[in-house]
């Protein structure tokens, strides 16, 4: 028991260290981008004018002081005011968060139950019709740019075909091309991925035995192998969580989809500090939870990762 | 203006290639020309920042707030100012000008206009206390007085002819003040109240904004229950929305897209020349720069055809000097600027220009084809023998050294000309203190300031023709083209936009075709 508290407690130091620093680097690397002031304002503003907005958004202080009271803030939730919306950055944030976490899930969901059979299979029927087919169409995947494929899906399955609409949010049928677009990226490294790790499994020793005791081929992949092959399965998934939400960034604003990843490339151009520090707090606030999950199901799959 | 939206986020040259290549036969095709829809659908390609008028500029927000609010005064499509809140108005003296308003207006809660909004809208955009983003529109006005209900007069610290024009552009939408005062800013922005021909009925972020008809419209019910504006940030899925039959109206069609449109079949182009003119402008301050024999040769060197040919699909004119054509004081007799790169190089060598480097800096997207004109231009400029190099800059890294001043050399602009005069456009920008101020003219700022300040236009157009007389000595600025904005629209809509990103949704200007 005590052990597992340590792990916990250990894990949870590194995720707190983990989130200072993304806040830090966002925090510095938004300063040195530019000021946000010459955007908000018309092109003929006076100088007073400037200094006025300059003073008004606290960034006429000096930067070791804007820092300290953007940490004392962040500790209390408190991200500031959007420059840009006028609101609590937070509130600005938060009202993203459902359009993202949607697609998020709905490409997570697609990539994982897509990738881990066909994976399995690829590596059971290793060098089979349905390996190499699987494993190219899992390349191609990998290698296209997600702006690409988007345009293409958008071109060919709804206007060509006009099965679905081009973009925006609404019902499902809103959601299958963003998410496609979104999942397929994960999608295609998680099938890679699960493809090696069953075949790593597959040679070793207790499989022979296995095989050797006469069960079937299905019953030894099924039962001795999965469970095996499953931290590295688990460690790829958590990773590509990160990458699919880079990814909502381009599947947003192809599919004109209402998220995070908009939001955060908007506000990058606009420098709205605290609604770009926000953003990337809340995406390593979930990458990290999730991240940490995965830890915890590490213990759960084999009692040595809680020891190490 | 500030138009962070206008940049192609992502402007993928291989995803707009595939576009092109694809071939037609569309769903759409065959699909009838006239249609029973009730809803207007408009797709633009960012979303609103807000929606009280006197805290935006930004194209994407005006395109919305000029439907919900009203001005004094109206510019249609044709350029001229029509009677908008205000009836009649008329200039007493030199600096008293009378607003008659227009009786029996109300505001979407149902309280009635009265001179009383006027005011207070209008000492609204200059109240230090409000911090509004039009606090530099109305500062020739010195007091606004309101003998009665429907009556306004202002009285300006000098004379000023465009009062009526800066009335009709942003800053100068009337906003209520009964509900202002009760609900606070940030509650108004939340639920805008105006006059116009839309009333709000809600705002979903970078989706949707949804309006619907004002029955009582002053200008009549426009001919659409509902209207509706989305986002969609990128040129290939906007296109593909409107080919689908998704939305009915698409905004910033680029030149090279509009074929695909045109030939279609169930959709149609509509353009309108921008108010205002694509420029190169100068560092006159900056070596060999301050010679007007460089500047001369280098607007002599740009072949200004082939750029609209090519580069614009015949979608654009070639400038005749700084006023843009559909202006105040716009002259029609004089020449689009000339291309004769021999005389670029003899003015090169009177010049005694030795081969220093000339930069221009070039944003990607910030204004349509701005990197490929300056790469054609960089060509054009090389054949004559100018040692001419393309630069990228960011567009905020665009936006500090247009504050700081510092550009190296030249740098894309696309000056508007927000009161339909050149004092609008080259004054306000070129002039002492302006954000191009970066040459100085005693003759040219002699006129310039006395133009402002006069009413007397006859006086004001022969100013204006010294000045570009001037101008084109010395070459502040080098114009390069004066583009159609376009739009995509079904063939089933009949819409006629405004030059000035006035986005208007009107009973004079709209219909949709019925069977």
């Amino acid at each position: 028991m005590r052990g597992t508290l340590g792990f916990l407690a250990h894990r949870l130091l590194r995720a707190l260290i983990a989130l200072w620093l993304v806040s830090t680097v966002v925090f510095v690397v938004m300063r040195l981008s530019g000021d946000p002031v010459p955007l908000l304002l018309p092109p003929d503003a006076p100088r007073s004018e400037i200094f006025r907005v300059r003073t008004e958004l606290g960034l006429d202080r000096p930067l070791p002081v804007q820092y300290a009271t953007f940490l004392a803030n962040v500790l209390r939730g408190d991200f500031g005011r959007s420059i840009h919306f006028r609101e609590p950055a937070a509130r600005v944030v938060l009202g993203y968060l459902p359009a993202t976490f949607e697609l998020g899930l709905a490409a997570f969901a697609f990539a994982v139950l897509v990738a881990v059979p066909i994976g399995v299979l690829s590596a059971a029927r290793r060098n089979s019709l349905l390996d190499h087919a699987a494993m190219g169409v899992a390349l191609v995947g990998q290698a296209a740019p997600t702006f690409f494929l988007g345009i293409l899906f958008i071109l060919l399955l709804s206007l060509k075909a006009g099965l679905l609409p081009t973009g925006g949010r609404g019902d499902w049928h809103h959601l299958v091309l963003p998410a496609l677009t979104l999942g397929i990226f994960a999608m295609a490294s998680i099938a890679r991925l699960t493809r090696s790790a069953v075949l790593e499994v597959l040679r070793a020793d207790f499989i022979r035995t296995a095989r050797a005791k006469g069960l079937s081929e299905r019953l030894v992949v099924a039962k001795h192998t999965l469970k095996n092959a499953a931290i590295p399965i688990l460690t790829i998934t958590g990773l590509q969580f990160g990458t699919l939400l880079g990814g909502a960034v381009v599947t947003e604003t192809v599919f004109a989809w209402p998220g995070m990843g908009r939001l955060a490339i908007q506000s990058i151009y606009n420098r709205d500090y605290p609604v770009v520090q926000c953003t990337v707090f809340l995406s390593a606030v979930v990458f990290i939870a999730i991240n940490f999950v995965i830890d915890l199901l590490y213990g759960l799959l084999d009692p040595r990762v809680r020891r190490a | 203006m500030v138009q962070v939206t206008r940049r192609h986020l992502l402007k993928g040259a291989a995803a707009a290639g595939a576009f092109a290549a694809l071939p037609g036969p569309l769903v759409r095709e065959a699909r009838a020309q006239t249609t029973q829809k009730r809803e207007l659908v408009v797709a633009q390609g960012g979303d609103i920042s807000k929606f009280d008028p006197h805290f935006s500029t930004s194209s994407n927000d005006i395109r919305v707030s000029f439907n919900l609010f009203d001005n004094l005064l109206s510019r249609r499509p044709d350029g001229r100012l029509y009677p908008g809140l205000a009836t009649e108005w008329k200039r007493e003296g030199q600096t008293t000008w009378s607003f008659k308003l227009r009786p029996g207006v109300r505001w979407h809660t149902g309280d009635v206009f009265t001179s009383a909004d006027v005011k207070w809208s209008l000492e609204r955009t200059w109240d230090p206390k409000q911090n509004t983003r039009v606090n530099t529109v109305f500062t020739t006005i010195d007091r606004i007085e309101t003998p009665d209900a429907t009556n306004v007069v202002v009285h300006t610290k000098k004379p000023d002819p465009l009062l009526p024009a800066r009335l009709a552009f942003y800053g100068g939408q009337i906003v209520p003040k009964k509900y202002l005062e009760a609900v606070g800013n940030d509650a108004f922005n939340a639920r805008p109240v105006g006059t116009g021909p839309v009333r709000f009925v809600s705002w979903t972020k970078d989706d949707k904004v949804v309006l619907e008809a004002n029955p009582d419209y002053w200008g009549g019910r426009i001919d659409a229950d509902r209207v509706i504006f989305r986002s969609v940030p990128e040129t290939a899925p906007r296109i593909a929305a409107l080919l689908k039959g998704e939305v009915d109206v698409i905004t910033q069609l680029p030149p090279d897209h509009g074929e695909r449109v045109a030939g279609a079949g169930a959709t149609q182009v509509v353009g309108a020349l921008y108010a205002g003119l694509y420029v190169l402008a100068v560092n006159s301050k900056r070596p060999p720069l301050d010679n007007p024999l460089v500047k001369q040769a280098l607007s002599l060197a740009v072949d200004r055809e082939l750029i609209v040919k090519e580069l614009w699909r015949g979608r654009g004119i070639v400038p005749s000097g700084p006023v843009a054509k559909g202006d105040n004081h716009y002259d029609p007799a004089l020449p689009p600027l000339a291309y004769d790169p021999r005389e670029a190089r003899e003015r090169l060598r009177k010049a005694g220009y030795k081969n220093e480097e000339i930069v221009i800096e070039t944003t990607v997207g910030y204004t349509a084809n701005d990197k490929p004109m300056s790469e054609a231009i960089q060509g054009m400029w090389r054949e004559v023998g100018v040692n001419a190099k393309v630069e990228v800059v960011e567009y905020s890294v665009r936006a500090q050294k247009n504050r700081d001043r510092t550009f190296k050399g030249l740098w894309w602009s696309d000056p508007t000309s927000t009161l339909g005069d050149p004092d609008g456009m080259m004054w306000r920008l070129l002039g002492p203190g302006g954000p191009q101020d970066y040459w100085r003219h005693p003759r040219f700022d002699e006129l310039g300031e006395a133009a402002r300040f006069s009413v007397d236009e006859k006086f004001r157009g022969e100013a204006y023709r010294e000045m570009t007389k001037v101008f084109l000595e010395h070459f502040p600025w080098i114009p390069v083209v004066q583009p159609y904005e376009d739009y995509g629209l079904q063939k089933y809509v009949e819409w006629t936009p405004n030059p000035n990103q006035q986005f208007e949704i009107r009973r004079f200007n709209f219909k949709f075709r019925r069977a």
